[in-house]
């Protein structure tokens, strides 16, 4: 209850429940009504480009939420140890491992699982793991898996490397008119591209509208509110909760309302949410007056199309996601962030299940701290296994942070 | 002892010297020679040759090691490999890894935070060798390696770099061939030596191991035993710096019959996807220069090129290298069989994600097919105590 004192719940958030409840009770009724209306569902990952999909009438859940939302309802540690028990090792990605467990233990999980897919996608954008995973979940389920293949740009995006994505995603088309029997509709595909685009574009001036002081978002407000536009993204249900959600969020700036009550410190946050701590976590910031304003992760769903034909577009877009570059590349995007949210400090969280995020922190660290002279502070943790955060060594690596920051 | 016989056994000892310094102090030991150091089998050691360099696999130390840049939950390939780097004196002209898992990703960022990105040389060959469009992009990526590691090199020559580009793989082939013909005599030899042997291969000067081992390969012939009666092995892992883990199985009655590591066969194996008869369609071949004039070079340059290409495409696949899970079980199991292997042991670095995955469904593939298989995951090459344990109730069991 304190928490709640200092901290303001968006009345918009109501709406977001019943949306995210909706997405997931329709993937179910596919196993109803996908056969007769040629309609098939996918699992699919975070990164992969869901409009070539919908333009195929498929639609979409993505494992990754699903690990997200296993770990809030305190399923993810029992859903491991299945994992773990059928041979999978405990260093894998605790979203990879707590969604296995979900298929070989359905009693434990969350929802009873995810409904079974017809296909599987994965573009590997955001990690390698992602192959590794669908490939076992392909093994598992006998379904179809297609993959993007989006080269690692230790530099700038290649003309060849443009080229080869262009060519996966035209045989990618090919499979999928096989797999739906319908014949790509590019005028559809367009739609799609335009309202992911307007979709994407409300989310980023959302995010834009924590640079006022003090801040209308806090890091919790970020992590939930990014669910329509991983899950929904390029849905007129989801821009017309994002159009609410600006709405409300340009109203507290109008009335100088921060998200946490009284903020003093503004901070970055790097990685993915530590979902089973999301709210004590920030609890130890939030009690200081420190206010997570904006975050790399859920800014990693602001990238504007980029020009080009639909799958020009698509292949340069998918490609150059921030996960797939260099940490210099990264480094400049943190700089930007303090510079441009006025920020005093930044926050990495050290997280243990995903590598290509966390291993190169330190050097972003380092990198951004001898360019800005703002401190970052690194915690390590997991995103979703409860098992791997040590509760006293972080409180008291936050509350030294804190101490020199408001020296 | 014949005189051949007696330099043959110099040579032995020679190899085996080389394997256990891992690379150590190369430059100073070769002065004449220029080292580049590169990470994973996929990194074409042809280009290196080319560029008038010697390629150098890099490995880790024998101590411990934990760079600040890395947190613990990183496999001790990449802290090792980075903490020997950053000791500096290696003598190393540059340094490149091939793009494959994410902690070689990040690790090509590190060091190019460090060392500068025109030190750091990296290739990403596509992560679908048969995908549409993959080799072209893989041929595109090795010509702008090439052009970079002439670059670094600075090397001024008589030929054209499509001569050397020739060379290079006539130079690799043949080293190819001879670890083949070692890796037949496997069954019969000590599996620590084939091991060490094999990995010397990717420490020296090039051109100095083929003359090494051509030489020693006569006397192996002879050294090799009947079958030993011994339990017959597969190992399939990632990089193995030390011969510990053949040893043990060899101490307790086992020997390494097949062999599925980076750093062991794998390296050296060709054509196994796919084979000779997988054509490379004319489409894949690169657009470049329409001149009539250089048409006769381009030619050349483009078929090494695209049988380098295709080497690396059909060599046999590891777990960051996709043409499908079960292409790659399927060859596993294939080996398996043809070595009538009666037990696998499936080598994990801790923290190693792609080779961890693959562990599961590899199992259960080999155990369907009768061959008992071991996940043994070890912090890094050396296996001690407790893995003799479970080593030596595992190769037991293979009797029953
Ligand atoms: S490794 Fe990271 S990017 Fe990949 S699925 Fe796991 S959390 Fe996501
Ligand atoms: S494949 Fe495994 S052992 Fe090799 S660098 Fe990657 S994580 Fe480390």
């Amino acid at each position: 209850m304190a928490e709640e004192k200092k901290y303001r719940q968006f009345q918009v958030s109501k709406d977001l429940k019943r949306l995210m409840a909706k997405h997931y009770a329709l993937g179910r009724y596919y196993r109803y009504w996908g056969r007769p209306l040629r309609r098939k569902l996918a699992w699919i990952t975070s990164g992969a480009p869901v409009e070539l999909l919908r333009a195929f009438k498929i639609y979409s859940v993505y494992p990754e939420q699903y690990g997200a939302i296993c770990s809030t309802a305190k399923a993810t540690e029992k859903l491991c140890q299945a994992a773990e028990a059928a041979g999978y090792s405990q260093d894998l990605c605790s979203y990879a491992r707590s969604h296995i467990g979900s298929i070989l233990r359905p009693d434990l999980a969350p929802m009873q699982g995810l409904p079974k897919p017809d296909l599987l996608v994965a573009c590997n954008n955001i990690c390698g793991t992602v192959l590794k995973w669908y490939e076992a979940l392909a093994h598992l389920l006998k379904v179809p898996l297609l993959v993007l293949d989006t080269p690692y740009l230790p530099g700038e995006q290649t003309e060849h490397a443009q080229q080869y994505v262009l060519e996966q995603l035209q045989s990618m088309v090919a499979h999928l008119e096989a797999l739906t029997g319908r014949k790509l509709d590019r005028q559809e595909l367009k739609r799609q591209l335009t309202r992911s685009a307007e979709m994407t574009k409300l989310w980023r001036e959302i995010r834009e509208l924590a640079q006022a002081h003090p801040s209308p978002l806090n890091g919790p407000d970020l992590f939930i509110q990014m669910a329509p536009i991983v899950a929904i993204r390029g849905s007129q249900e989801g821009i017309d909760y994002y159009r609410k959600l600006k709405a409300e969020t340009e109203e507290r700036v109008r009335r100088s309302e921060g998200s946490i009550l009284e903020e003093k410190i503004r901070l970055v946050w790097d990685n993915i949410a530590i979902w089973p701590k999301l709210f004590s976590f920030t609890k130890m910031f939030t009690e200081r007056g420190a206010c997570f304003v904006t975050d790399t992760y859920s800014g990693g769903w602001t990238a504007e199309l980029a020009p080009g034909d639909p799958m020009e577009s698509l292949a340069a877009t998918y490609t150059e996601i921030f996960l797939n570059r260099s940490p210099e590349f990264r480094a400049q995007q943190m700089i930007q962030l303090i510079e441009a949210y006025g920020a005093n400090g930044f926050v990495l969280h050290s997280n243990r299940s995903c590598k290509p995020y966390s291993l190169v922190q330190e050097v972003i660290r380092r990198r951004v701290m001898k360019k800005t002279g703002v401190p970052g502070l690194m915690v390590e943790a997991d995103m979703a296994d409860p098992r791997a955060y040590a509760e006293e060594s972080v409180r008291t690596r936050v509350e030294a942070f804190l101490e020199t920051l408001q020296a | 002892m014949d005189i051949t016989m007696v330099k043959a056994e110099e040579e032995l000892t020679f190899l085996l010297e080389e394997a256990v310094l891992r690379g150590k102090n190369a430059a100073e030991r070769y002065p004449e020679q220029r080292f580049f150091g590169y990470l994973c089998s996929y990194y074409p050691e042809e280009l290196i040759l080319a560029a008038g360099l010697e390629p150098l696999r890099l490995l880790p130390g024998s101590d411990p090691a934990n760079p600040a840049e890395l947190p613990s939950y990183c496999c001790s390939l990449a802290r090792g490999t980075l903490a020997e780097a950053k000791k500096g004196k290696s003598g190393l002209v540059g340094v490149g890894m091939a793009h494959t898992c994410d902690t070689m990703q990040c690790l090509d960022g590190i060091w190019s935070d460090r060392f500068g990105r025109e030190n750091v040389l990296p290739i990403v060959p596509p992560v679908l060798l048969n995908a549409p469009g993959a080799r072209r992009y893989y041929q595109r990526e090795i010509e702008e390696l090439s052009a970079k590691l002439l670059r670094l090199s600075e090397i001024k020559r008589s030929f054209s770099n499509e001569e050397a580009l020739e060379w290079a793989w006539q130079v690799c082939t043949r080293a190819r061939q001879l670890a083949a013909e070692l890796d037949e005599l496997r069954p019969r030899l000590p599996s620590p030596l084939v091991s060490a042997l094999l990995r010397a291969g990717q420490l020296l000067p090039k051109e100095r191991f083929i003359e090494a081992l051509l030489t020693v390969l006569p006397l192996l012939h002879i050294k090799a035993g009947e079958d030993s009666g011994r339990y017959r092995v597969l190992v399939s892992g990632a990089v193995l710096e030390t011969d510990s883990l053949f040893q043990m199985v060899e101490d307790l009655n086992g020997r390494v019959v097949a062999d599925d590591t980076c750093t062991g066969y794998r390296h050296y194996a060709q054509n196994i996807v796919g084979g000779a008869n997988d054509k490379i369609r004319v489409d894949e071949a690169p657009r470049d220069s329409r001149d009539s004039q250089s048409q006769n070079s381009m030619n050349s340059r483009e078929s090494v090129l695209t049988q380098i290409v295709q080497r690396y495409v059909t060599m046999p696949p590891c777990p960051c290298r996709s043409q499908g899970l079960e292409k790659r079980l399927d060859y596993l199991e294939a080996l398996a069989l043809k070595r009538g292997v009666q037990g696998a042991i499936l080598a994990i670095r801790k923290y190693c994600e792609p080779h961890a995955w693959d562990a599961v469904p590899l199992k259960e593939r080999l155990e369907v097919r009768g061959i008992r298989t071991l996940i043994l995951e070890l912090e890094a090459s050396e296996v001690g105590g407790q893995e003799r344990t479970r080593l030596q109730a595992f190769l037991e069991s293979l009797s029953n």
